[in-house]
């Protein structure tokens, strides 16, 4: 579990990772997707838009946390490496 | 005025207080080195001045009329922060340095420090953020009012007492000028943080925060029963609100995804672009690994403030049973559900939400007023002691007409706006600068008309289909524009564009203006090339990423007149006053290792220059500086001129270019063609003249008397009869390149900085001069290499004079090995001839040895009764010793053995001549003692002027009477070895050396020789033979062997002395010659 934590927070060091995340989270916002919960339903009692966006956002802030958690783990670890 | 409204003022009043009280706090941490502001939560906390009083009141008036598309407003943001880790950390660290204030100063610096550009983005950002100013005044004085219980619509009035009431959204106006004053423009640096101003805003964003989160709890949770009960209440009573409100649509219910997009676009673009946000992220940022927090946090802080708005504007529309008024529900609510300590929380959230907008808004702009617009005009002024006081307070002018002109704009605008409109008409004014910014930070290409033209175009599109549409909705200006356009040309209509239609406003706007931006920068960068400065600006603002960039820059520029570091600091003193004039370059020379007393060199200028510039770029902007120096040099009568560009432009990756290496390769090839110095210096020389367009190249060498001579000189037209010597009064700088072994260059003759004069080589029309040391490293200088240039002044450059010294050193190097050469060829040729003399002496000598073994007898006389024999071996070549015999009347025999002093070939003539005189002497009948007499005075004159001596011994024996008669001259004494061993003794006579002095009188003395008898004649070689311990062979050694040898024969016994010292000595060679005669008798 916690190798593949560590696995997770390399693979996030790639600026390509940001990039992805990045561009992943326009197509998210934007026609075709959208799409697809521009309904006026309910889910949980919760209209489905405004779940939508508001549980995206979420999901969007942990991924950034993730991936500050991720550039000090690189920090950390080249620290490591220079230091012994 | 009731009494309401008069306890509203107060508390408003006191937490105006309370924020400045915070403000002072964290200024003051700062001056005693404690800074409560950096740091990452206060970052983002500060980074909260986005939500504004849109957000606080306008995000639910948005939610409750056009439904959940406000949302997209702060998502925008949150997608643009996963950007930060790379876009934001190259802005902030460009700016950092250089000394950036503000996003006009970002592009004008970007594009070439262009101060067209840095005024057109600042007219943009001042007339783009007028409406968003004005929606902060609205929302404070409204919400003033509806909390104080007066009339909404119309403008309420406070009375100041002495009967002159100004209106109370004027009033608030100028309350929020003098706070941004006293916060943002106390100091004139700009560049420099303000940690007051941050902490207030940090704090307001706090209090807005949570203002908001009371309110939507006290609605969510209070009215009614959370997210679930609101929403289903509200779904049941009103179900096409509610497909409406909570789906992205237009009016008529059509999915509309265009507007959906327009909105993201410029919510990502304004969290960065806008002044305000550029100024709290880019300039006041103190710690770039601020933004790793950020990027989650400010998130996090968006989605929070955003969290409770769709159920407030809900709960509003179910509590009040309209979205009329849905602008203020934040407010209204809690005051008719008579909370009105919640609602006073709110009006306080609101406020701060306003005021934090304001104070950040005017300060970025009123910087970009002073540095872009009125900059330019006074640095077209001398500058005078009072310009620091008169900039301050123009920035101080700029805070309050900012905030006048927002005030102007509410007052004409009005109510016909609702809060977000308002603030998109701002955002999409600062979208304008998205292609130009993006641009500048990737694409090398992009250039300065290009942004001009870019920038420029989509403003005028936004102020004719945006700007202009928001006054004629007011009726300011005529309702017929926008619905017939101008003149009744339909294709012109604002809202509708060359008759596009079905779009929304912002998307309609936005559309024309980005296509126009980015088409006419991308088409301008792409047709029109980049000037110098811009080239230099690209290299700085891209190339910050790539260590390669940093070490590869080499100066293109100069001083055309050198100024001193105290003019430099005199000019900044000007404008940001003396003490922090000085505080800075003192910062700055520790770093450089400089002082201010010293002459800076010639290449450091153009470093000092610049950090002139950046100083002042910090107060007044990048292109105001630039234009600042470059006023104050051209006054001077300096100027940055180009560098005169030897080489051309393409460089390779070693900091090489073609030219350069060219020349390398060509004088290498011209020193390893030859070991002819001339030719090579020559060769050397004609190829700097022709490769580098240079007038005259000489080379000199200093003599051993202190005076030059030219080894070599080449030029253009040098005329041999007449010799120029104009070049003597260049010596004492020759002289000076000797001693420091360093490159001395005059770039600019005419300039009469150069001492002592060169009037002579001015006159002969040069323009600059070289001398530069022929050298290598650790040794004396050689030679210098003289250069001189007639048509191009600032030729000698950092680098070509690099390139210059290490030909010097290479032709140096040359040198010394051509020497070395010589010096061999020269030991060789002597070592030769010695060789050869040598062998032709020992030849010689091997001759005269010969020749000398050829004068000793070949064998002894046979004479009745006695048995006679001789050897002698030489030690050297030749020698001194010798012996003979001489036979007369067949029965008498004359032996002599002599031994002349040394080894040399003198001592072997002398010899000779001995032999010669004792031969004639022979014939004729004398005695021993007559013999040695004669010889002595014959010889003495040739002795004493060879400075030789001989010892001889003569002997004469009778074989009739058996008696041997005998004198002595010095010589070893003869051995008479008897059968009867007492009676043996050592034959002597008194008499001296020969050859010490004339007329030496020698006695004789005779002795019978008996049977058994043997004689032995030695000379000192024998007895001074030694072995290798230093023992002597001695009289010791000499009497036991002849004591054993007595039954031998004469030959056996001298062949057994030889082996005997042959054996003792350990060797073949004897140190000295050992010449032997045994006299037996039968």
């Amino acid at each position: 579990m916690k190798r593949l934590f560590t696995q997770i927070l390399n693979r996030l060091q790639l600026p390509e990772s940001w990039i992805i995340f990045f561009i992943l989270g326009i197509i998210m916002m934007t026609f075709p997707f959208l799409q697809i919960f521009n309904k006026p339903t309910i889910l949980f009692g919760v209209p489905l838009l405004f779940l939508y966006l508001m549980v995206g956002w979420i999901i969007s802030i942990i991924v950034i946390y993730l991936f500050m958690l991720a550039s000090r783990h690189a920090n950390k670890s080249t620290e490591e490496k220079i230091e012994p | 005025m009731n009494s309401v409204v008069s306890s509203v003022a107060a508390i408003a009043f006191l937490y105006i207080i309370l924020i400045f009280l915070i403000a002072w706090y964290a200024h003051h941490r700062k001056e005693t080195g404690r800074s409560i502001i950096s740091n990452p939560v206060i970052y983002s906390l500060s980074l909260g001045v986005y939500c504004t009083s849109w957000t606080f009141f306008g995000s639910v008036g948005k939610a409750a009329t056009t439904g959940i598309d406000f949302v997209l407003i702060y998502l925008g943001p949150s997608l643009t922060a996963f950007s930060w880790l790379f876009l934001l950390r190259r802005i902030i660290k460009i700016s950092k340095e250089h000394n950036i204030t503000s996003i006009a100063d970002f592009l004008s610096q970007r594009y070439g420090k262009s101060p067209w550009l840095g005024a057109l983005v600042t007219v943009i950002s001042f007339l783009g953020i007028m409406p968003y100013i004005a929606l902060q005044l609205k929302a404070v004085s409204t919400s003033f009012l509806l909390l104080s219980g007066a009339q909404k619509d119309t403008f309420a009035y406070i009375n100041l007492g002495t009967g002159i009431s100004i209106p109370i959204s004027l009033f608030l106006a100028l309350t929020l000028a003098l706070f941004s004053i006293v916060f943002g423009a106390r100091r004139l640096v700009s560049s420099e943080r303000h940690e007051g101003l941050i902490a207030a805003v940090a704090f307001e964003s706090l209090v807005k925060l949570v203002a908001l989160l009371v309110v939507g709890l006290f609605v969510t949770y209070g009215l009614f029963n959370g997210f679930i009960d609101i929403f289903e209440r509200f779904r049941s009573i009103n179900p096409d609100q509610f497909s409406q409100l909570f789906t992205f649509n237009t009016s008529k219910n059509d999915p509309n995804y265009i507007s959906t997009f327009t909105l993201l676009f410029l919510s990502m673009g304004a969290i960065m672009l806008l002044p305000r946000q550029f100024h709290v992220m880019v300039i006041e940022n103190s710690d770039e690994s601020h933004i790793a927090t950020a990027m989650w946090l400010f998130p996090a802080y968006l989605f929070l403030i955003n969290l409770f708005v769709m159920p407030i504007a809900i709960g509003g529309i179910l509590f009040t049973g309209s979205s009329s008024g849905a602008d203020y529900f934040v407010l209204s609510i809690p005051q008719l559900a008579g909370h009105h300590y919640i609602a006073l929380f709110a009006f306080l959230g609101g406020f701060s939400a306003a005021a934090g907008m304001v104070m950040v808004e005017s300060i970025a702009i009123s910087t970009m007023l002073l540095n872009h617009i009125f900059m330019p005009i006074i640095v077209r002024c001398t500058p005078q002691a009072w310009f620091p006081i008169l900039l301050i307070n123009l920035k101080r002018f700029g805070i309050v007409l900012v905030v006048l002109l927002g005030y102007f704009y509410y007052r004409v605008i009005g109510d016909s706006y609702t809060l977000v409109n308002m603030g998109l008409i701002s955002f999409s004014a600062a979208a304008q600068f998205m292609p130009a910014m993006l641009g500048g930070l990737y694409w090398k290409r992009g250039n300065k008309t290009g942004a001009i033209c870019g920038i420029l175009f989509g403003f005028l599109i936004w102020l004719y289909t945006l700007l202009l549409p928001s006054f004629s909705k007011s009726g300011w200006i005529s309702e017929s524009l926008l619905s017939n356009g101008p003149f009744g040309i339909a294709l012109l209509k604002p809202t509708a564009l060359f008759g596009l239609t079905g779009m929304d406003l912002w998307s309609h706007s936005l559309f024309w203006s980005m296509l126009f931006n980015i088409g006419s920068y991308i088409i301008c960068s792409i047709l029109l090339n980049q000037n110098e400065q811009e080239r230099d600006q690209v290299h700085k603002f891209i190339g910050i990423f790539s260590r390669e960039e940093v070490h590869r820059r080499t100066e293109r520029t100069r001083l055309s007149k050198p100024v001193t570091t105290d003019q430099f600091i005199a000019l900044m003193s000007k404008f940001i006053g003396e003490h922090e004039a000085q505080r800075s370059f003192l910062l700055y020379s520790n770093e450089r290792d400089i002082s201010g007393d010293e002459a800076v060199s010639e290449f450091e200028l153009p470093n000092l220059k610049r950090f002139a510039e950046k100083t002042l770029a910090g107060s007044v902007g990048g292109a105001a500086a630039r234009a600042i120096v470059n006023n104050f040099l051209s006054d001077l009568g300096s100027s940055m001129e180009p560098v005169y560009d030897i080489f051309s432009s393409i460089r390779t990756n070693l900091d090489q270019n073609r030219e350069s290496l060219f020349v390398r390769l060509k004088a290498s090839e011209i020193i390893n063609r030859t070991l002819d110095l001339q030719v090579i210096m020559d060769d050397l020389l004609r190829l700097l003249v022709k490769e580098f367009k240079l007038d005259v190249a000489l080379i000199l060498t200093k003599n051993e008397a202190g005076t030059f001579s030219v080894i070599s000189m080449q030029g253009e037209n040098l005329s041999d009869s007449n010799p120029p010597l104009w070049y003597l009064e260049n010596v004492p700088y020759i002289n000076l390149v000797y001693r420091d072994q360093k490159a001395h260059f005059i770039n600019d003759l005419q300039l009469d900085r150069a001492t002592p004069k060169l009037d002579q080589t001015v006159a002969e029309g040069f323009i600059s001069c070289a001398h530069i040391p022929v050298f290598r490293e650790g040794e004396p200088v050689i030679a210098v290499l003289s250069l001189f240039s007639k048509s191009i002044a600032g030729l000698f450059t950092q680098e070509f004079i690099k390139l210059l010294s290490s030909l010097t050193g290479q032709l140096a190097q040359a040198i010394t090995i051509v020497h070395e050469v010589e010096a061999k060829q020269l030991e060789r040729s002597q070592k030769e001839v010695a060789l050869l003399q040598t062998a032709r002496i020992t030849r010689d000598m091997e001759i005269a040895q010969q020749i000398q073994e050829s004068f000793l007898p070949d064998s002894a006389p046979t004479i009745a009764g006695v048995d006679i024999a001789g050897h002698c071996i030489s030690a050297a070549h030749v020698g001194g010793d010798y012996y003979d015999f001489f036979l007369r009347e067949g029965h008498i025999v004359d032996i002599v053995i002599a031994d002349v002093s040394g080894h040399s070939v003198g001592a072997a003539l002398i010899m000779s001549e001995v032999r010669t005189l004792l031969r004639a002497e022979a014939n004729s009948i004398h005695t021993p003692r007559v013999v040695l007499e004669t010889l002595n005075n014959q010889l003495h004159d040739d002795l004493s002027r060879a400075e030789l001596f001989i010892t001889m011994f003569y002997a004469e024996y009778n074989a009739e009477t058996g008696i041997l008669s005998y004198s002595n001259a010095g010589h070893n004494h003869p051995v008479l070895q008897r059968t009867n061993e007492s009676l043996s003794q050592e034959l002597d006579t008194e008499g001296l050396i020969l050859g010490v002095k004339k007329d030496v009188l020698f006695e004789e003395r005779s002795v019978m020789l008996t049977s058994g008898d043997v004689l032995l004649f030695y000379t000192d070689g024998l007895t001074e033979a030694c072995n290798s311990n230093a023992e002597m062979f001695g009289m010791e050694g000499l009497y036991s062997l002849l004591k054993a040898c007595g039954h031998l024969s004469a030959t056996e016994i001298i062949d057994l002395f030889y082996a005997r010292i042959h054996d003792f000595t350990g060797s073949q060679n004897l140190q000295d010659d050992i010449s032997l005669v045994v006299v037996k008798k039968h």
